[in-house]
């Protein structure tokens, strides 16, 4: 066929239709999974009280505050661990690995004792949780630069600083990149987890609050939302990944 | 220098860093750097551990979470990897079709569809179990369609014009192939199990090292919260280094260069689990599943029929509901 588009929405346009006629015919219950339309009807009212907006702005300003945070600390951390000091990458390794595993939720409680319950105690969970991706994908992308163009580019006459930035800057981005995606939706998945556990704003609790008072086609729309949101994320990255690493040969 | 007095050096600048960070946290609130009611020494925390260890608290725990776990990952691999092999091998153009739905599905937020699984399976164990499985079936899936068509074309073909049947193809060749990536799916699956599954049990359920912490907090027992976090951490640690142990024995390659795994060692031959090995392991796994399942609806009745689970650590033993 001839129709790349329509191949490629095909089976997104088919989904959209199942969900619309199987709770209308009742072959779901329409109580469980509300029909498309009515999840709609509830998205559009949610827009027109500004309720969705609100929440989302929220939301995004913690996914977004917690990577950004994650990203400026990650960067120099992986760049001094990656670039030099191989005996206190070897003494840290080790410790930052167990510090990846501590899922900063089961510390959540405590993160408040110190942050309080505002905004930053909430970034501070997102930006832990992002920050071991991003920190150990560039010391990986940093010390896998092939040294074979490593020494050419030493003999052609490059210094120092020019080796790092044209030679193991680019061909680290990929791996780095790699790394901030996985960070972003680690960042998508906590921060539901922590607005549902105790929040008064944002898409986790429009979710929540859908569930404690049965407004299911609420919590469908609320979930709608989260999904698009760390989709169009995933896709701005692969977007931004395309644009500086122009030299990858795309293998897919 | 010896062999060994070189590794022991090596193993003691590894642990170091770990070494120095529980110094500091054993003298920090001792010095009232920090305030110790709030981060409590490491020694404190550890006799917490050692009490919880010791009344059962830990244990009983640990079987609730673990059991979750497997049986998420053992659904998730007996959906997704049947699939995968139908849409990498198989249906290679429907799987072009669905893999935008695919995509999407893959990031549906598992938090968000808590509330739809809690409407479909009721507050049971079931609802976890499908969260935990939903989140590790994608990476499964997709790895295994990947896998499974990047089977060299030329194995494939020398092993039909040799007369294989289509069985043996699919269990002599392409899954012995195929088996490290999608071991390597496994391996992602489960780590975001874990991370995903102790959230949910703090989000609502009445056991599990999720469920541990999350209670310890609601009554401000901060030397629990940590022991609980520590002993989450560890088991996470432990875990992880056990599947990447498995995923190098699988493939035989030792990624070079992988930061977090430590020096690379030398490439040795892939080598696949004899049929014993493979019995083996499916037995321990299928026995944990029936026995485990057996303690955890054990352990949520007895959650039930006490007051709170608090209470009967501490000595108030609730008088039990009618049974």
């Amino acid at each position: 066929m001839n129709y790349p588009l329509l191949n490629k929405t095909a089976a997104v346009i088919v989904f959209l239709a199942l969900w619309e006629i199987l709770p209308r015919f009742g072959l779901v219950n329409p109580m469980f999974i509300p029909p498309l339309s009515a999840v709609l009807a509830t998205g559009l009212h949610l827009v027109e009280n500004g309720e969705l907006v609100t929440h989302t702005l929220v939301s995004l300003e913690r996914a977004f505050g917690g990577l950004l945070a994650a990203m400026v600390v990650g960067f120099p951390l992986g760049l001094v661990l990656g670039g030099g000091f191989p005996r206190l990458r070897e003494a840290v390794g080790p410790l930052m690995e167990l510090f990846a595993q501590a899922n900063p939720l089961i510390l959540a409680h405590i993160i408040i004792f110190f942050l309080g319950i505002g905004q930053s105690a909430r970034i501070f969970i997102i930006a832990w949780l992002c920050l071991w991706p991003i920190t150990f994908s560039v010391i990986d992308g940093i010390r896998s630069a092939d040294p074979l163009l490593l020494k050419a580019a030493g003999s052609l006459g490059l210094g120092r600083v020019g080796l790092f930035t044209r030679v193991v800057l680019p061909s680290s981005a990929p791996t780095i990149f790699t790394g901030v995606r996985l960070a972003a939706g680690y960042a998508f998945i906590m921060l539901i987890a922590s607005e549902m556990m105790g929040a008064s704003s944002g898409l986790g609790w429009l979710v929540a609050q859908g569930q404690e008072n049965y407004h299911v086609t609420r919590i469908f729309a609320g979930a709608a939302v989260i999904t698009t949101l760390a989709v169009a994320t995933d896709g701005l990255l692969r977007l931004v990944e395309r644009r500086v690493v122009v030299w990858k040969v795309n293998t897919e | 220098m010896s062999v060994t007095g070189e590794s022991l050096r090596r193993f003691l600048l590894r642990w170091s860093g770990v070494a120095v960070f529980l110094a500091a946290w054993e003298v920090a609130p001792r010095l009232d750097w920090i305030d110790p009611y709030f981060v409590p020494p490491f020694s404190t925390v550890l006799r917490e551990a050692g009490v919880m260890f010791r009344d059962g608290t830990l244990g009983m725990h640990l079987v609730v979470s673990l059991w979750r776990a497997v049986a998420g990952l053992l659904t998730a691999i007996l959906i997704g990897m049947p699939v995968g092999f139908l849409l990498g091998r198989r249906l290679v153009g429907v799987e072009q079709a669905l893999r935008p739905i695919l995509t999407v599905l893959s990031q549906v937020n598992p938090f968000s569809l808590l509330p739809v699984f809690l409407l479909f399976f009721g507050i049971g164990e079931t609802a976890k179990v499908a969260v935990v499985s939903w989140v590790s079936l994608w990476p499964v899936m997709s790895f295994t369609i990947t896998a499974t068509r990047n089977v060299d074309p030329a194995q494939i073909r020398t092993a039909l014009s040799m007369g294989i049947s289509r069985l043996d193809l699919y269990c002599k060749v392409v899954l012995p192939a195929a088996l490290p990536t999608i071991f390597t799916g496994m391996r992602v699956g489960a780590g975001l199990t874990f991370l995903i599954l102790v959230a949910a049990e703090m989000l609502g359920s009445s056991a599990g090292l999720g469920y541990l912490v999350h209670n310890s907090a609601m009554n401000y027992l901060i030397p629990r919260i940590y022991a609980g976090a520590t002993f989450i951490v560890v088991l996470g640690f432990l875990l992880n280094r056990l599947l990447l142990h498995v995923e190098r024995r699988l493939s035989g390659v030792w990624e070079a260069g992988a930061f977090v795994t430590g020096p690379a060692g030398p490439a040795g031959a892939a080598r696949l689990p004899g049929p014993a090995v493979s019995v083996a392991a499916l037995g321990a796994v299928l026995i944990f599943i029936v026995f485990g399942g057996l303690e955890v609806s054990r352990i949520n009745r007895e959650a039930a029929s006490y007051p709170s689970e608090a209470l009967k650590h501490f000595g108030h033993i609730g008088q039990p509901v009618d049974r």
